[in-house]
């Protein structure tokens, strides 16, 4: 699928940005991803909406863009693999031919003036039956369902939570220089370990951010890309891995995610191998998230993301590969699967600053979803005619 | 608060006898964690449901707490000795807890509310 590429990218002002609904991010972020690739939004001709956990951000956006007629409009589901979902979907579209030019759009608006970022995601008035039951014995949150992720690859592999604050400290480094991230102060280990348990073994800062904004980019034959604003930037490979651990003796929850297959089918549709990836931008709602994926995409072995984290390999200029460049979910923005996507486009034009890479030909993006239930995977490229 | 909706109402009902049950399966005869909605080997509907003997071994856990740190539940996976999973709540210390350690049901009796499973040592 050499055929795609990414042409622009939009992102609204995103934080503590209150006043505006999901939609009104979203139509931003078109507008802002229309104008960075030298489009006008009514040459769209097709549009694939992520909604996040906000309500109202659905395919009647189509009505803010200035748009007569799209090719393709469609909602994609898939928690945080929605965004990776999208651009494959959108480079499959425009391979068949249905459509030439594409809007794959996240935004999200869960944060409320005076309420605390945490609220956004604890489940409301507890519902009845076996979900009541779970409430009750404080396992209802999104937060939980990874500490018992956590908690299990711990007692498994021998990791411990100082090796999740190497991921938080290392990710929180690379955030100082990106003029984009939220939290930019440097943390010390100990600022991780003194950090308040918000579901053990998961402490404050190995939680990501909540965060009200958008982030739209264009997909487009990498020919037609050619011809736009920015350098394009090849999507290479992509697929989706959603294994079911069955809730049952020999059940791999906390153990394994769909990244190893994900990731290793991603990496033959664009004929390179995990040793090739330069740059790694890793969902990471919650350390053990980037831990996890890197152990299955096999940046190191199985177990071992932890010591791989504590020698210092997540640090900027440290690694063989960099990973989260932008500070990630945990320091940058939490725009669901858009996060690492922004930063993986930054990175393939070079544009990245203070933090760019040393080296960028190969990108590897992922989406998780669920608590490791679900699993997508994109490869980036840069363009290969210059480059940075 | 515990309520009961149609699909835990036998769930509910066998613990107010003092028994704990998962689902079996009227197809494959697997076992399955009780808020199972189909059969995850064959994809079934039709179930029964089976006495658990009630002991097992915690696969992981974790604890609510506020944010003054105060715990308000402690919770956790429980393997049953038949194989399903429970998520569970727990009555044991937190310091106490590793995988593999043994655990047992005791059944919470709570005034005005359904009984809840409870794991301890
Ligand atoms: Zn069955």
């Amino acid at each position: 699928m050499a055929g795609s590429a990414i042409a622009g990218l939009g992102v609204t002002d995103v934080g503590k940005v209150y006043g505006r609904t999901a939609r009104d991010f979203a139509a931003d972020a078109v507008r802002r991803a229309c104008a960075d690739a030298g489009l006008r939004t009514s040459e769209l001709d097709g549009l694939l909406v992520t909604p996040g956990l906000s309500p109202g951000l659905d395919v009647s956006l189509i009505v803010d863009l200035g748009v007569r007629e799209l090719k393709l409009l469609t909602e994609i589901g898939g928690d945080g693999t929605s965004v990776c979902a999208a651009v494959s979907s959108a480079a499959m579209a425009i391979d068949a031919g249905l459509a030439t030019t594409v809007a794959c759009v996240f935004a999200d608006a869960p944060l409320r003036r005076g309420t605390s970022a945490g609220a956004a995601f604890e489940p409301g008035e507890p519902p009845a039956g076996f979900e009541g039951l779970l409430g009750d014995a404080g396992l209802a949150s999104v937060h939980s369902r990874f500490a018992l992720a956590a908690h299990r690859h711990m007692e498994t592999f021998g990791t411990t939570s100082e090796q999740l604050g190497a991921i938080a400290v290392a990710q929180r480094q690379w955030a100082a220089g990106n003029p984009l991230a939220q939290q930019r102060e440097p943390i010390t280990l100990a600022d991780h370990q003194n950090s308040r348990l918000i579901a053990d073994p998961l402490r404050l800062l190995d939680c990501c951010l909540v965060s009200n904004g958008g982030a739209a980019v264009i997909v487009t034959s990498a020919a037609r890309a050619a011809s736009l604003a920015q350098p394009p930037v090849h999507v290479l490979g992509f697929a989706q891995s959603h294994p079911v651990h069955r809730e049952h003796r020999g059940s791999g929850f906390g153990l394994v995610s769909g990244a190893a297959e994900a990731g290793r089918l991603a990496m033959r549709m664009a004929g390179t191998g995990i040793g090739d990836v330069d740059i790694a931008e890793l969902y990471d709602c919650f350390t053990i998230a980037v831990l996890l994926t890197l152990e299955d995409y096999g940046f190191c072995g199985k177990g071992e993301g932890g010591p791989f984290a504590e020698e210092g390999n997540l640090m900027p200029g440290r690694g063989r590969v960099a990973v989260n460049t932008g500070g990630g979910q945990l320091s940058g923005c939490y725009l669901w699967g858009m996060t690492p996507l922004v930063e993986a486009v930054i990175q393939a034009r070079g544009t990245g600053g203070d933090r760019q890479a040393a080296r960028n030909e190969v990108i590897v993006v992922s989406g998780n979803g669920g608590a490791f239930d679900h699993h997508s995977t994109l490869v980036l490229g840069p363009d290969r005619r210059g480059g940075p | 608060m515990v309520r009961r909706d149609e699909a835990s109402a036998p769930f509910f009902d066998a613990l107010a006898r003092g028994e704990l049950t998962v689902r079996r399966c009227s197809d494959c005869a697997e076992l399955a964690a009780p808020q199972s909605r189909a059969c995850p080997v064959c994809s079934a509907t039709a179930h029964e449901w089976t006495v658990v003997e009630g002991s097992g071994v915690l696969v992981s856990w974790t604890v609510r707490r506020d944010r003054g740190g105060e715990i308000l539940a402690v919770g956790g996976i429980v393997e049953l000795t038949e194989g399903p999973w429970l998520r569970a709540r727990l009555a044991i210390e937190p310091c106490r807890l590793s995988a593999g350690l043994p655990v047992t049901v005791l059944i919470e009796r709570r005034d005005g509310e359904e009984p809840v499973p409870v794991f301890t040592l």
